[in-house]
């Protein structure tokens, strides 16, 4: 019985090691650089170049959320480095936003979900189908709450 | 278990995505003009179609290519596949860090807005719909991780409450994008909130509704791409760190007591059942 709950938590998610990380990595910013070269105007090397700027930038982050004993989400350190790295103030911050700006943002986002519609389980379609429309209805309202509750206090306060 | 290296070198996996990324970005944005504003279709959503149509699970006849295997391993690929985009925003955030300092007590204090879950669906979920404790899960946040092992520590995923939050990660998950993109392009050509305010709004502390949601931003009002994207990702960095301080201190205890006003009375009996 148990086990079934386990494997619908998200939170409990497999871990793979660093050297994993390291080499999945690898393979998506070389979709991540198919992707921008046919997205955009890009010459290939210019986008070979901030790609790897921003594997560094991961990497660094990947291996900061092994180390450091707070605990947060790797996302959240590999988006501290980005921005440390890219401050006026960090010297040769010029060059790595430079080379960053020849990868579009928006298309390194789209290998991403389509790993995620791949990834779609049995039982996550179970419980769309067994939770029905009202589920449904909540959850739009939900996300149309966080957003226009957001935007409605951010309006106030700028 | 399957082994790691299964995993990462699964390349029917990775040719599959390689394969689907380059239809969607040949496909590129499409705008559909409705009534009150403009929907943007962007390749990301594509993507994650595509995925679908691949995907055993929805396609039965999908089968001869992915495999379940397949499936299983694209699951932990996903947060991967996400970072470089993260340090994508990181590089957008720093050289703009004197405006989002500017900025900061309306992108502290929008994270408050995040109870806005609370504000709109609880009331038609109890009232309305006349849910039950699973009404408490569900609406206390946008129920992304975080917040579901809030409830799985409190409550275990499998009490009423469980079910209210793993209803709404999974409908999230599955149309949680295409949701955030209309929701952000028809607000962004409506004109009643400020692009500035919607950005912040997009940092939902979900890589993939963020990007939908500041594509489409972007998408809308090009001139400001740059101004959206570090605003919308210094939110998003926010509600990482905040998201599960503000679920268990503010949001979960509302929730709780509002359901004690307004919740039926009979619904304790019926649990019990």
């Amino acid at each position: 019985m148990n086990t079934s709950e386990t494997q619908m938590d998200p939170t409990a998610e497999r871990k793979l090691s660093l050297s994993a990380h390291a080499l999945v990595l690898v393979i998506i910013c070389a979709i991540g650089l198919v992707g921008n070269t046919v997205a955009t105007d890009i010459p290939i090397a210019d986008g070979f170049v901030g790609l790897i700027v921003l594997y560094v930038i991961s990497m660094v982050g990947l291996v900061l959320t092994e180390l450091v004993p707070i605990k947060l989400p790797s996302v959240a350190w590999i988006s501290l480095i980005g921005i440390l790295a890219t401050l006026p103030w960090t010297p040769g911050s010029e060059w790595i936003v430079a080379q960053a700006t020849n990868v579009n943002f928006l298309t390194l986002a789209t290998p991403c979900l389509a790993y995620a519609g791949i990834a779609i389980a049995k039982q996550e379609i179970d419980i769309a189908k067994s939770s029905g429309w009202k589920i449904f209805i909540v959850a739009v309202l939900v996300m149309t709450g966080t957003y226009l509750g957001s935007a409605f206090i951010a309006d106030l306060f700028l | 278990m399957q082994r790691t290296m299964e995993i990462v070198l699964d390349w029917r996996l990775h040719v599959s995505v390689l394969i689907i990324t380059i239809i969607s970005e040949l496909i590129g944005v499409i705008v559909v003009p409705i009534g009150i504003g403009s929907i943007l279709l962007l390749p990301l959503l594509y993507a994650f179609i595509l995925g679908m149509l691949i995907n055993p699970n929805v396609i039965k006849r999908a089968g001869v290519w992915i495999k379940d295997s397949d499936v299983s391993a694209a699951s932990p690929l996903i947060v991967i596949a996400i970072m470089p985009f993260i340090a994508k925003f990181g590089t957008i955030i720093g050289p703009q860090m004197e405006q989002i300092i500017d900025a900061g007590p309306a992108l502290l204090l929008q994270e408050l807005g995040n109870l806005g879950t609370i504000v709109i669906a609880f009331p038609i979920a109890v009232l309305v719909l006349r849910m039950g404790r699973e009404s408490i899960g569900a609406c206390f946040s946008v129920a992304r991780e975080p917040n579901i092992a809030i409830i799985a520590d409190k409550y275990g995923l499998k009490s009423q409450e469980g079910t209210g939050v793993m209803g709404v990660y999974v409908i999230g998950t599955l149309f949680g994008t295409f949701i955030f993109a209309i929701l952000a392009s028809l607000l962004s050509t409506a004109g009643i909130f400020s692009i500035e305010a919607l950005a912040m709004a997009c940092g939902i502390g979900s890589g993939s509704m963020m990007a939908a949601c500041t594509g489409a931003l972007a998408t809308a009002v090009p001139e400001m791409k740059d101004q959206i994207l570090a605003l919308a990702g210094a939110s998003n960095v926010l509600t990482y760190a905040t998201g599960i301080y503000l679920g268990v201190f503010v949001a979960l205890p509302i929730t709780e007591k509002l359901y004690d006003l307004l919740g039926r009375k009979d619904t304790t009996i019926k649990a019990g059942e």
